[in-house]
């Protein structure tokens, strides 16, 4: 196998898209990355797309080949990649898989998704469609519902409350507000989300224990990563990344049939995977982008990736451990809570934040001396993860 | 050109006695400290500055709520609307939102507008929920009718409140059957949807009563549409 | 509870609802079909104030609820208070409309 960088990452800011097609979305990001690499009219090999449900939110099949011929790609290869919130990092998967065996050597990745071409409503529904059509659809379980039912017993488990909740989303506002690829900029205060009495309708439940500022907000946006195989690096301009690990794993889609619903499985053994091909351990890491689609998760994962024991990670964001300045940043880019969570775009989005940070060029948010980085993409509710180990090398 | 003070009585309605709102003030996510406070005839000029920008926006039907906001500002300012009264919010004097109705009959209130003008902070929720405070425990009325413009609207006020349908009935701003809050429903939906300290800090009232600082066109059209890419 | 059929592998005897092609645990590819029976005991559950589209409820209980028998499995909670740990009866009745028809699912109440 060849070892793969990325030599080239665009992103366009998150937030709410009108004049532009999901197409249009997803090359202004593929245009930046081959920009930013230097490829010029260079012929790319191949191109996968991570997207979720293009075809029910802009009714729209086959992505993949519209967007290969909207950048005049043809005859690349190209395929949708499709795994739920996580299709990002699926599709760096394939990408990374069709470098490091040798059958292309210019690759371009792009997640995105244009989730507010309908509706709230409608999009929290298209989002639950990854749920089992008889043994949760059919109740109006929603993502954040399920969400929910694990943060109640997290938090009888392990002591995490929603002061700790309502810290997550502090500290990613806060970050968010360094990112000008963020869809929300907003300062939040403790007394404003939680504290006060008028609380209550700033940050009201929308599936308890979470509120509004536990969760993500509905957003479009996209990104983009060239990949080539390591040894190519040089015919670039820029710094030498590479995908030192991934991993990848499924649990039972429905949570119920989980063994132990607090844990999280999948992301275990994805993060167990990642580090061990890249040959380093969570305490290699300089920063991780983790999927806070949740506030809980944030934590949550932090204890399964392995950065802290299970019940610690409440603490060691209680300690700032986890802030930009902290031993181990987590979501310096906003995370999914304020950077935003375009479903497919997200896990592309994550890495290519992993980039900027391993190169220097995180701007304010730049979490200095980076050189290992971490991401994990959460899929269904925690039934499909990935995660990527990320290195700066000489 | 002199008016007909004459025919003018003739048009203009009779005022009906209307307790005044109270005002009160809300810690916003931000921590950001919102007045809420009801406006006087006096500041619809003002007002219309910041709704006139509103006009041009079609997502989420702020032209609609905008244009018929407008045209109900001055038609109170010039004497046409019986009985209107506007709540507003304040962040630092400047405005964040408006909301608007009247009186149409002593039991009945008649909820017309919710313009926010920053988004992303509830602000609309807030305002909306002060206005239905006002009729219903201010005013002293029995009910409020409301009816929803924007599919926004409509999940909001309908579902959140958990409203009663009057089927086949029609609501001043004519459209699809509306709906009502009862008391019983308000009861109900209070402790959830309205909140706010009482009485307001007299620095902070008296900043919010010095000046109704109106954004420009340009920062308003910004906040509302918060649309990205577009270049 | 006739309606809600659960599956128990014949070679290890893991019970699954719902249905899967392979024994989650041993792989085989015989099961018996069971009814979930007895009390439904509340593992976890949330309050869905924020319902998809199609759904015009100001909120809903959601939990999973694991039967006397073994059986675990999500449902609609139609209790004043839910509490971890109560006991609660099940019922199958219409969770959804979905393309003009009811949607039948399990409801959990509690008393009889
Ligand atoms: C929480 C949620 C229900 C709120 O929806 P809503 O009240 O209808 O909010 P709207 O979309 O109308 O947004 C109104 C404003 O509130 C703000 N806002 C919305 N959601 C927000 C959030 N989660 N955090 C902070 N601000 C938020 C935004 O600023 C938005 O302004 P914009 O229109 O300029 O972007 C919705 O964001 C949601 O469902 N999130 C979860 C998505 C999900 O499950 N994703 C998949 C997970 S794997
Ligand atoms: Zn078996």
């Amino acid at each position: 196998m060849r070892k793969v960088a990325i030599v080239g990452v665009g992103m366009i800011p998150f937030g709410r898209y009108e004049s532009e097609s999901l197409v249009e979305m997803l090359a202004m990001p593929a245009l930046r990355a081959m920009d930013d690499a230097g490829i010029g009219d260079r012929a790319v090999d191949a191109l996968y797309v991570g997207n979720m449900a293009a075809g029910m939110f802009n009714h729209q099949s086959a992505v993949a080949s519209a967007l290969a011929d909207y950048l005049a790609l043809l005859p690349a290869a190209a395929d949708t990649i499709e795994n739920g919130p996580a299709s990002g990092g699926s599709a760096i998967k394939n990408g990374l898989l069709a470098v490091a065996s040798g059958y292309y050597d210019l690759v371009l990745v792009v997640g995105g998704e244009k989730m507010r071409d309908v509706i709230g409503p409608r999009a929290t529904d298209t989002v639950a469609t990854m749920t089992h059509p008889t043994a949760e659809y059919i109740y109006g379980v929603t993502l954040p519902s399920l969400a929910g039912m694990f943060t109640r017993l997290y938090m009888e488990k392990y002591g995490v409350t929603e002061r700790h909740l309502a810290q997550v989303a502090i500290k990613n506002h806060n970050n968010g507000l360094l990112n000008p690829y963020a869809h929300i900029h907003a300062s939040i205060t403790q007394e404003g989300i939680l504290d006060s009495p008028h609380s209550v309708v700033n940050s009201p439940i929308v599936s308890d224990p979470l509120r509004l500022y536990d969760c993500c907000p509905v957003s479009d946006g996209a990104a983009a990563l060239l990949l080539c195989p390591a040894e190519m690096v040089a015919e670039f301009k820029k710094p030498k990344v590479v995908i030192a690990g991934f991993g990848q794993a499924t649990d039972t889609q429905t949570v119920q049939e989980r063994e132990d619903p607090t844990d999280l499985k999948a992301v275990r053994l994805a993060a167990q995977q990642a580090f061990a091909m890249a040959k380093q351990t969570p305490r290699d890491v300089d920063l991780a982008e983790l999927h806070d689609a949740f506030t809980i998760l944030e934590i949550a994962e932090s204890e399964h990736a392995g950065f802290f024991k299970k019940g610690e990670g409440a603490r060691a964001l209680e300690e700032g451990r986890t802030r930009i300045g902290g031993d181990l940043p987590i979501n310096p880019s906003g995370g999914l809570k304020a950077r935003g969570h375009a479903l497919g775009g997200t896990g592309v989005a994550q890495v290519a934040e992993l980039v900027w940070h391993l190169r220097g060029e995180a701007g304010q948010r730049q979490v200095k001396g980076a050189e290992v980085g971490f991401s994990l993409n959460f899929g269904g509710f925690g039934n499909n993860v990935t995660a990527f180990v990320l290195r700066r090398e000489a | 050109m002199p008016m007909d003070m004459e025919l003018e009585a003739l048009l203009r309605p009779p005022a009906s006695q209307m307790p005044t709102y109270p005002p009160k003030w809300i810690t916003l996510a931000t921590g950001a400290k919102m007045v809420v406070r009801q406006l006087e005839r006096g500041d619809v000029p003002t007002l219309l500055n910041a709704v006139r920008p509103t006009m041009k926006v079609a997502r989420d039907y702020y032209d609609i709520v905008g244009a018929r906001l407008y045209a109900e500002l001055l038609g109170w300012y010039r004497y046409r609307v019986k009985d209107h009264y506007c709540l507003a919010g304040q962040v630092n004097g400047a405005l964040v939102g408006i909301v608007n109705g009247r009186m149409y009959t002593p039991e009945i209130g008649m909820s017309y507008h919710t313009l926010a003008i920053d988004r992303g902070l509830r602000v609309g929720a807030h305002l909306f929920a002060a206005k239905m405070e006002y009729h219903l425990e201010y005013l002293g009325q029995e009910e409020v009718w409301i009816t929803a413009e924007s599919p926004i609207g409509f999940r909001r006020w309908m579902i959140e409140y958990g409203l009663e349908l009057k089927e086949g009935m029609q609501h001043e701003l004519g459209g699809a059957s509306f709906y009502s809050l009862t008391k019983a429903i308000w009861h109900e939906a209070k402790p959830r949807l309205c909140v706010g300290s009482r009485p307001v800090p007299r620095e902070l009232l008296a900043k919010a009563e010095l000046e109704i600082r109106v954004a420009d066109e340009g920062h308003i059209l910004d906040k509302i549409l918060g649309v990205k890419g577009g270049d | 509870m006739k309606e809600l059929v659960a599956y128990r592998c014949k070679k290890c005897g893991l019970i699954m609802y719902p249905k899967h092609g392979r024994c989650l645990r041993c792989k085989a590819r015989e099961f018996e079909p069971f009814e979930a029976e007895g009390d439904a005991r509340l593992i976890t559950y949330t309050d869905n104030q924020t319902l998809p589209w199609g759904i015009d409820d100001r909120q809903r209980f959601l939990g999973i609820v694991e039967f006397a028998n073994g059986v675990k499995a999500m449902g609609w909670l139609k209790v004043a208070t839910p509490k971890l740990g109560m006991k609660l009866k099940p019922h199958w009745e219409p969770v959804r409309v979905m393309g003009g028809e009811d949607v039948y699912g399990l409801v959990l109440r509690q008393g009889k």
